[in-house]
């Protein structure tokens, strides 16, 4: 927070592996080939189901975990056989590891005295104001709430100006007011210094907001690297576009239709969406993925797929229809705009804008485009 | 609305009569031999061997027992049993603390080929009986001539402490988060300043216990230094036992004053160290 302010670097991992040998276990490939390029100064979210690997990426770049294989590189500089105090990283720990005898602000002080830092007593006054824990700072570890905890781990992280940040669920103790606010506050605060940083979260909305750039992980491998546009609006597979997006997108069976230059997809019995899709095969089997927000009705002379709502819920922003189509296993969602009201039982035809009816190999799960 | 509940209230019940009366029972019970003992201490020789409660009590015994005096009557120096019994277990716990602390952070943060063997194998020192090894030690001891020296019994009796701290320590050390020293090598501390700056003061009351506990199982102990040591280095256990005469005569008084003697020196360690033990207490959240 002074005016030594770390000139932001790029951090980049290259085909970044961690294999868990466990003695009487199968090695356990945790991370398996990472390739990912963040600019300076770029705010990544890494979000993933729990277990993915994402807490073992962090560690690797900190240092705190043994490479496999594979290259980390902050600015031009290799760091993997670095220890993790030459590597000029902070991390916000997920258990926190707040020093129990010591006071907040004596945790807060402690990093910069083990580095012979100057004016360390200013420094914790103004990064304890700008996360709002001014009054917490002469109090014990144990007597703080597991948000506060959080927050004094954030400010640790922070406080030595670090040119990489990596935070592993920042804010999950955070109730929903503060997590807006702490969540605001770290972005400009990132904005402002210009750290590189990657924030690990389970919360797609936390991700969304947060990132400059979106890692989504599953079991040890990136899916898709991408804006949180191009996530939402070109999941690159079923696993990103089942994972990102609320209410979750509906995913069913449908075989393509080629009709003259358009590209439809049968669905059900009597269904069929026009799709933007262009290299499809007619006959092939196919998933489809259609989000509750794309859904609407289909104007008259529209392809669409007649559905009969099972239930709808109204929650005054937006309705949610669950409707059932014939022929179609499972329901489909559809989210109604603001004034508009479904009866359990009515039939409607759906249609989506063919560029948002998503097809993917049934086997593989890859995008067709 | 809400039941209120009053702090410091117990309601009586049958059963909870009955187990404060079962606790009491066992108190008694348990306390009577030293309540016998500090009696037996305070009679004079010819009062000894009676049972009554009502006489006239003297600290005599007490200086006999500590003096050349006592010495004279049973062929044993009781002061210098105490101060080589000082000096044997203190030796026996601080090099146990010396290398076993670094041994239980080690077998605490990780898991290396036959870890968990080792950690059982240091416990199966204490499986065999003392007497089963005793006699071949009593053999080396003559021939490298350890026998009743400080140095052979601190060798000895870290046998007897050295699992103890290991296993005890071992434990406090997996339940310190490992980040808490991660978030040290992060600030640019080394290994071992983030061990010593930050893990060891963690488990200071760890430590305390185990010292204490050691300390008081080389002190009970008996049977090595009834083989391995002479007048030398002989121990307060095997000098009480002199007491009872081993052919001339014995002195019940002058024993059980030696043997309230040689309980102190544990319990005013315990006493010292009591702070330690219990502020460990607090320090436990380092999550939630
Ligand atoms: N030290 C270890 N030894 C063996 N396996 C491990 C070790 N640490 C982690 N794993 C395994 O590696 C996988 C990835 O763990 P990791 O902690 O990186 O997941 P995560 O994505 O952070 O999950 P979460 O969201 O629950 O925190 C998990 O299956 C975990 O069981
Ligand atoms: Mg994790």
């Amino acid at each position: 927070m002074t005016t030594t302010t770390a000139e932001p670097a790029s951090l980049t991992l290259e085909n970044l592996r961690k294999t868990y040998v466990a003695r009487g276990r199968e090695p356990f490939e945790a991370v398996k080939g990472m390739d990912l390029k963040i600019r300076p100064g770029e705010l990544i979210a890494l979000l993933g189901p729990s277990g993915c690997g994402k807490t073992t990426t962090l560690r690797m770049i900190a240092g705190l975990e043994t490479v496999t294989a594979g290259n980390i590189k902050i600015g031009d500089r290799v760091v993997q056989d670095l220890p993790p105090g030459k590597r000029d990283i902070g991390v916000g720990f997920e258990s926190y590891a707040l020093y129990p005898p010591l006071s907040v602000r004596e945790n807060l002080a402690y990093g910069l005295k083990a580095r012979g830092v100057k004016g360390a007593r200013e420094m914790v006054g103004r990064i304890a104001e700008r996360l709002e824990m001014t009054e917490l700072l002469e109090l014990r570890p144990a007597s703080l709430s597991s948000g506060q905890k959080q927050r004094v781990a954030l400010a640790r992280a922070l406080i030595r100006n670090p040119r990489v940040l990596l935070l592993d669920e920042p804010l999950s103790h955070l109730d929903a007011a503060q997590r807006q606010r702490v969540r605001r506050e770290l972005k400009v605060l990132q904005r402002e210094f210009g750290y590189t940083t990657i924030v690990v979260t389970h919360d797609q909305l936390e991700a969304l907001s947060l990132a400059d750039r979106m890692a989504v992980m599953n079991a040890g491998v990136v899916e898709q690297f991408g804006t949180p546009d191009e996530i939402y609006d070109n999941p690159a597979n079923v696993f990103v576009a089942d994972f990102v997006g609320e209410p979750k997108i509906n995913l069913f069976e449908g075989t393509v239709e080629r009709r003259g230059g358009d590209v439809h997809v049968r669905v059900g019995r009597e269904g069929t969406l026009r799709t933007a899709v262009g290299d499809a095969d007619d006959g092939r089997p196919v998933t489809v993925g259609l989000r509750p927000q794309d859904a609407r009705p289909a104007a008259d002379d529209e392809a669409g797929v007649p559905a009969e709502v099972a239930v709808y819920e109204d929650f005054m922003e937006f309705g949610l229809a669950t409707v059932e189509v014939a022929g179609v296993d499972g329901r489909i969602v559809v989210q109604t705009p603001h004034g508009v009201h479904w009866r359990r039982g009515d039939i409607r035809r759906i249609a989506a804008r063919p560029d948002r009816v998503y097809l993917f190999d049934t086997d593989s799960g890859g995008r067709i485009r | 609305m809400a039941t209120e509940i009053k702090p410091g209230r117990k309601r009586l019940t049958l059963g909870s009569v009955g187990a404060d009366l079962l606790l009491v029972f066992w108190f008694v019970f348990s306390l009577f031999p030293i309540a016998w003992m500090v009696l037996l201490a305070l009679k004079t020789d010819t009062e000894q061997t009676t049972t009554y409660f009502a006489f006239s009590p003297t600290f005599d015994n007490f200086g006999t027992v500590m003096s050349q005096r006592g010495t004279d009557l049973t062929s044993v120096d009781f002061a210098g049993a105490l101060v080589s019994s000082v000096l044997n277990c203190g030796g026996a716990v601080l090099v146990s603390l010396l290398i076993g602390i670094p041994a239980a952070y080690a077998a605490g943060r990780w898991k290396y080929r036959g870890s968990e063997d080792l950690m059982f194998q240091m416990l199966s020192f204490r499986f065999a009986p003392e007497l089963m090894v005793v006699v071949p030690l009593f053999v080396i001891y003559n021939q490298t001539g350890l026998f009743d020296t400080t140095y052979g019994m601190i060798w000895v009796l870290q046998l007897v402490t050295m699992p103890l701290v290991v296993w005890i320590l071992r434990s406090y050390f997996q339940d310190l988060s490992a980040e808490l020293e991660q978030a040290a090598l992060l600030d640019g501390y080394t290994r071992r300043r983030a061990f010593v700056m930050v893990a060891l003061p963690l488990v200071r009351p760890g430590i305390a216990a185990a010292a204490l506990l050691a300390f008081i199982f080389a002190w009970n102990n008996y049977v090595f230094p009834l083989i391995l040591t002479d007048s030398n280095a002989t121990t307060v256990t095997v000098a009480v036992t002199k007491f009872l005469g081993g052919g001339g005569q014995a002195y019940y008084n002058l024993t059980a004053a030696a043997a309230l003697i040689g309980a102190l020196p544990p319990l005013l360690l315990a006493l010292t160290i009591q702070r330690y033990l219990v502020r460990g207490l607090s320090f436990g959240a380092v999550k939630a």
